[in-house]
């Protein structure tokens, strides 16, 4: 049995990411390539909607075996943050990276950002009709039109957290209540929201930059609207990494933890995925929007994580309720 | 009857030294979450919040896995019968596409279906987005487990003395005889499909997830994976696997004649039916599954992987081809020790009443895959065993404790069924415990080792739920690998994935078949 175990190697590292591995894995691979530290890559699924790593990570607290940690979002790290398993370190890399995108105790530092964004099936919205706020969703012509993945897990938590941060819980609460009456769907996943719109299923669905962008490159008839730039903005949600506190630091985990931070890794995913660099003047390829053509929701991320956790009990009497 | 050298020295050598690594290396860790889980510190809150509606939940949950156990049973009666009694062509194809849906993962499966239903009904009123959560999860869930019912009940139909039959044909008609003869026979198969399929469906999580529908699988992950509340989440397991206990070992109290499954004959003639009425009917509703649970899922999934022509099944090609090579690896070895624990608890509590070790993998099978992922990351994950942790000798420690129970089910029933003279004469002639059992006991339940190797092969392979938990970093198995890649990879990369996991799945499946039907044959036995 032990016979079949797997290679020791003391130039490695071991990673843990809840970012796509088809966006992620690349990644990695390159900085293999320029550094020659082989990576050892544990990825998420979406059968366990990203979760499975946080809950791994949550089990060998006591032993880590992760070294770096990749997020696709703030709100994951701050769990982690929370439950004392990072270790705080500041990156030379982060300095081109506005302090809003970092923890103030140096437990993580974002880079590349996706926003949520609504995206709409063209054939069955006219350009007119295409809902430009997010508080438009509540209107009885999308009854039963629009959809959202489950707002307990994910980018979708972050959303709601975020709008409970920014418009108060009373007005956040009678948003969600009208969109309950108007028979909003709730989607298993992003992925989910994207297939539905996709298929015609719904009109439209809140969703991440990269699901749209994948929807895309797959040639469906579809539209992307930043929500409520006239308004309380678009939700940026950085990548971040972390380092986890184990015994020993290696500098092969602040190597990585350099690389990700780079411009070098925020240009790879623009390409791959068309997400917004946070460094500034990194060269964008087509198509991809620069943060600064959009309006961002003003949000503490910190203080949103915490929002979230006062809040969970609500969202999830709220998903319950036929 | 129970065969009386319990004494033997070496029938309790052989018992302990399966029993303690089983009990050390599976069940220890299982007991120290419980432990870890009853002396936390938030457990006063977490014992708290079991309340009323998680108990109703629990009831809606029974009910509905319930319902799939009652349609996928009555479908492995009809199914079991088609393909086991009556007299038709292309048998052997029919049994084996009629297996498919257990090669496919039972997301893949929901996706397919719900593409499936987008494609037939339209989504105009709220009322349909509503309801079909339920009607979804009933038609994957019977979809997904009726093959293992008529596996089941078929082996059982087929194991019927042709003459009881015949003599009850000439007293009455076919319809008598299937009531008051045929159905009463396989009774105990029709109660282990039920409990066993009933089991299955209220453990599984991926489908009700996928289609929005809340059942007690998905408040725990709920608990677990939104809350990461681990204490609760794992108080709430207890009560699934208690559950589940008490389903098993009220079924095992019913059918203690069972005629369970096994994939020979023993020699025995098979009554098969030649009317035309039987026959017609039985290719009707075999092309009929066929065409509903195999091809229209496969058909949709091959369109999807070819829709934009071949360059993402190639890529798919390129993605799996690695992962192929350790997930068979690791699924044989897997299936090998677990078939060899299952035959030993078997053979000792059919044989000699010691029913310790049988009760052990059925909790072990009862609990959640996730749960018992992290129950082996809180025991492996220390310095002592961490060559264990961070090697694939984790996921072979978690095939084998998820899925033994299934061999030692198998092998047991096939044991209950074995002529028990022939034992006790071997005894008189003072044969040696282990002689008795390589020459008598493993050549008579043969078929049943080589069923439970295939269906626990089936399990390891397309394992995710353990297996996700404690992959080792930096390695790549199949399901693993299909999974991570899927979140938002392109459907028709994913479609080429799946389509390529059963592709290889299927011919993998054949070549054990071809391999144990050669095996078989040189030990005379029928198959």
């Amino acid at each position: 049995m032990l016979a079949i175990s797997c290679e020791q190697n003391s130039n490695s590292i071991v990673v843990y990411t809840t970012v796509d591995q088809v966006f992620s894995e690349p990644v990695l691979k390159e900085f293999e390539k320029k550094t020659g530290i082989k990576v050892k890559a544990v990825y998420d699924t979406e059968e366990t909607k990203s979760t499975g790593i946080l809950n791994r990570l949550i089990a060998e607290k006591d032993n880590p075996q992760c070294d770096v940690f990749w997020s696709g979002d703030p709100l994951r790290t701050a769990v982690l943050k929370n439950k004392n398993i990072l270790y705080p370190y500041t990156s030379k890399a982060a300095k081109g990276i506005d302090n809003v995108f970092k923890d103030k105790d140096n437990f993580w530092t974002g880079f590349s950002a996706r926003a949520r964004v609504l995206i709409y099936n063209k054939k069955l919205l006219k350009d007119n009709d295409v809902p430009q706020s997010v508080f438009d969703l509540t209107d009885e012509k999308y009854k039963a039109k629009v959809a959202i993945a489950n707002p307990l897990f994910g980018t979708t938590t972050f959303h709601l957290a975020a709008l409970f941060s920014v418009i108060g819980d009373e007005r956040a609460k009678s948003f969600l209540e009208n969109l309950k009456a108007n028979d909003l769907v709730i989607a298993s996943s992003n992925g989910d929201v994207k297939r539905r719109v996709v298929k015609g299923e719904v009109y439209c669905g809140l969703t991440d930059t990269d699901d749209a962008n994948e929807a895309i490159k797959e040639g469906a008839n579809i539209g992307v609207v930043f929500l409520d730039q006239k308004g309380i903005g678009s939700l940026i949600m950085p990548n971040t990494v972390s380092l986890i506190k184990k015994a020993k630091i290696s500098d092969n985990a602040k190597k990585l933890f350099d690389y990700l931070l780079s411009e070098d890794t925020e240009i790879a995913l623009a390409k791959s995925c068309a997400q917004m660099p946070l460094h500034n003047g990194v060269k964008l390829p087509d198509g991809v929007l620069s943060l600064d053509n959009i309006k961002p929701m003003n949000i503490d991320y910190n203080k949103t994580a915490g929002k979230l956790e006062s809040i969970q009990e609500y969202l999830k009497a709220w998903v319950e309720r036929k | 009857m129970i065969i009386s050298h319990n004494k033997s020295i070496s029938s309790n050598l052989l018992y302990t030294i399966v029993l303690l690594p089983v009990l050390l290396l599976l069940v220890l860790p299982v007991l120290n979450i419980v432990v870890l889980t009853f002396f936390g510190t938030n457990f006063p809150e977490s014992i708290a919040s079991i309340n009323r509606d998680l108990f109703l939940l629990l009831l809606k949950s029974l009910a509905v896995s319930g319902i799939v156990a009652l349609i996928s049973t009555f479908i492995g009666i009809v199914l079991g019968f088609s393909l086991y009694k009556s007299d038709i062509k292309y048998r052997n194809v029919f049994r084996l596409l009629i297996l498919i849906p257990l090669f496919i993962s039972p997301y893949i499966l929901a996706v397919a279906w719900k593409d499936i239903s987008v494609l037939i009904f339209d989504y105009n009123t709220s009322i349909f987005e509503k309801t079909y959560s339920f009607f979804g999860m009933i038609l994957v869930h019977s979809t997904i487990y009726s093959p293992l019912s008529i596996l089941i009940i078929g082996s059982a139909l087929s194991n019927i003395s042709k003459q009881m039959e015949e003599s009850a044909l000439l007293m009455g008609s076919f319809k008598d005889m299937f009531f008051k003869i045929l159905l009463p026979l396989i009774r105990p198969s029709i109660i282990t499909s039920f409990v066993l399929i009933l089991i299955f469906s209220i453990s599984e999580f991926s489908v009700p997830a996928f289609l929005g529908f809340r059942v007690f699988t998905t408040e725990i992950f709920t608990q677990f994976s939104a809350f990461y509340n681990h204490n609760l989440a794992m108080l709430q397991s207890l009560l699934l696997i208690f559950i589940c206990v008490i389903l098993l070992v009220s079924e095992r109290k019913r059918i203690s004649d069972s005629v369970f499954l096994s994939i020979g004959t023993r020699g025995r003639e098979v009554k098969l039916y030649s009317s035309k009425k039987i026959v017609v009917f039985s290719y009707i509703i075999l092309s009929f599954a066929v065409v509903f649970t195999v091809f229209i899922p496969v058909s949709i999934l091959v369109y999807q992987s070819f829709k934009t022509g071949t360059s993402k099944f190639m890529e798919a090609i390129f993605l799996l081809l690695p992962t192929i090579g350790n997930s068979v690896l690791l699924a044989v070895i897997g299936s090998i020790i677990s078939v060899f624990i299952g035959f030993v608890a078997a053979y000792y509590s059919e044989i000699l009443n010691k029913k310790l070790m049988n009760m052990m993998l059925l909790v072990l099978f009862a609990i959640p895959s996730t749960i018992f992922g992290i129950a082996l990351i809180k025991f492996y994950n220390n310095s002592l065993l961490n060559f264990i942790y961070s090697s694939f000798g984790i996921l072979i420690i978690g095939y084998v404790g998820k899925y033994s129970f299934i061999s030692a089910k198998l092998i047991g029933n096939s044991i209950k069924q074995m002529p028990k003279s022939m034992e006790e004469a071997a005894v008189i002639q003072w044969i040696g415990f282990f002689k008795r059992i390589q020459k008598i006991v493993i050549p008579l339940v043969l078929p049943a080792i080589f069923a439970s190797f295939i269906i626990n092969f089936l399990f390891c392979f397309g394992d995710l739920g353990t297996s996700i938990m404690v992959y080792p970093p930096g390695t790549e198995i199949m399901p693993i690998k299909v999974f991570t890649i899927m979140a938002n990879a392109t459907e028709s990369l994913t479609s080429s994935m799946a389509l390529i996991v059963f592709l290889v799945t299927i011919l993998l499946v054949s070549l054990l078949f071809f391999i144990f039907k050669k095996i078989i044959a040189k030990y005379n036995v029928n198959y």
